[in-house]
């Protein structure tokens, strides 16, 4: 990918997105998903928040359908693909999929909380927690 | 972060407003079928770490279990990746003298990795009961919608009432006091966990599934080993009396009595769950609460009975 366009989503709003770390010159995206406002009764208080949180990013806003609005605006930009982060949602993801079914799509990891060498057990967060809080405090030394 | 021009075209969202008056007006303008206000609790990268240089994570421990205690204010910030667990995770790091000072900041940060890691295992099942509810009642006995005095905040009870107002006009609760709504909610007025959870993601600015639905799941017992649930004297030692002072109902409020009563009650008899000795009768500390955790010990309780 050589020139692509960035889709900023709701999971990543910060400097530390990766996508817009890797390519900071990039246009960027965000996009208000009207469907997911209208069917979640989303307030004006969170559309607020996202709003001002967008204005804070070098952002181009739009609202509408994500996959509609992303393509189109690759297509304003002549760009060859979509840099994203990858989201937890299902309704990112899938939109992550039906944009990649018409442009190139590259998602990049947020920095971890935790890294662990093989999935945790989850299930009860005890267990999880067994075996994640040693690692989260390896980073930890109190010399600072 | 370096700025990229591009053109505006029809259709592109304005970038500057001379007040958040202005941004209002826009936001009712483009989605109308929006409700409400906005929030006091600004959104962005400023705010954010304006709100990140107040943590201190050793007040944090001792106190957040208060609803004035020194809780940190970031969960919409870390929910919208303003900012990450991992920069929370090194500021809590770079401030602590001991790691004992941070253990339980860091512990809330670990409960947010996790819901997030159940959303990535469970997908759209979030949305579906985990478990039986352990409460003896039927998961289909629990009435489907929110009742409309709960969503207009005229219950008479102030409590209740005095958070519907908080989580309507700011969009954040603290999170003593949603899990006190939500037991209410789900084991007094025996209305379904999902209609007070996604009522509660319309309002709240840090809502997610993952940590909104499963600890709503939590509270009802189905994604928990039993119930959760409160009195008067806790909702009192954490959230003091100013509600119960101008209360309507001080006289018939539904929380008093002790665990016992309240659990006779609330709860239809269970086969008892004998402990194995394995561990699998213990329950899971929440985010936030631990000091109202259900019993730890559990041998033979079937029910919930919050540590005081």
């Amino acid at each position: 990918m050589k020139r692509p366009i960035l889709w900023i989503h709701e999971e990543a709003l910060g400097p530390a997105n990766p996508a817009l770390r890797a390519w900071p010159e990039a246009p960027a995206l965000f996009v208000f998903d009207t469907r997911w406002i209208q069917n979640s009764r989303i307030s004006r208080k969170r559309l607020g928040f996202l709003y001002e949180t967008a204005l804070e990013l070098p952002l181009t806003l739009r609202k509408g359908d994500v996959v509609a609005e992303v393509l189109a605006f690759a297509r304003r930009h002549q760009a060859d693909g979509v840099v994203t982060s990858t989201g937890v949602d299902p309704r990112l993801q899938q939109i992550a999929e039906a944009i990649e079914t018409e442009l190139p799509l590259q998602e990049l990891d947020p920095d971890p909380f935790v890294e662990l060498s093989r999935p945790p057990r989850l299930g009860r967060f005890s267990r999880y927690w067994r075996e994640a809080e040693p690692v989260v405090w390896e980073s930890y030394s109190p010399a600072g | 972060m370096p700025t990229v021009q591009t053109t505006s075209i029809p259709g592109d969202l304005p970038r500057t407003f001379a007040s958040r008056k202005e941004l209002e007006r826009l936001l009712v303008e483009e989605f109308p079928s929006a409700e409400g206000s906005l929030s006091p609790i600004r959104g962005g990268r400023q705010a954010a770490e304006a709100k990140l240089s107040q943590v201190n994570p050793a007040r944090y421990a001792k106190s957040r279990n208060h609803l004035k205690g020194a809780v940190t204010g970031l969960s919409p910030y870390i929910r919208h990746g303003v900012l990450t667990l991992a920069e929370v995770r090194d500021a809590v790091f770079q401030r602590i003298r001991n790691r004992n000072d941070g253990s339980k900041l860091i512990n809330e940060l670990g409960w947010r990795d996790f819901w997030q890691r159940m959303w990535l295992d469970l997908g759209e099942g979030i949305h579906d009961d985990q478990e039986e509810p352990k409460t003896g009642h039927a998961a289909s006995s629990y009435a489907k919608e929110l009742p409309a005095d709960v969503r207009d905040g005229t219950t008479g009870l102030a409590c209740m009432d005095g958070f519907r107002d908080e989580l309507v006009s700011t969009g954040w609760l603290h999170n003593h006091a949603r899990m006190w709504m939500a037991a209410w909610l789900v084991h007094w007025r025996r209305v379904h966990w999902k209609a007070g959870a996604d009522w509660f993601l319309e309002h709240l600015i840090d809502g997610d599934p993952a940590s909104n639905h499963l600890s709503w799941q939590w509270v009802a017992s189905t994604f928990s080993h039993k119930p959760y649930f409160f009195n008067r004297d806790n909702l009192v030692r954490y959230g003091g009396t100013r509600h119960c002072d101008d209360c309507s109902s001080v006289h018939r409020c539904p929380f008093d009595g002790s665990y016992e009563q309240l659990e006779g009650q609330l709860f239809a008899p269970m086969p008892a769950i004998r402990s194995t000795g394995n561990g699998r009768n213990r329950r899971d500390g929440r985010p936030g609460n631990s000091s109202v955790n259900r019993g730890r010990s559990g041998a033979s309780a079937a029910l919930a009975r919050p540590k005081r």
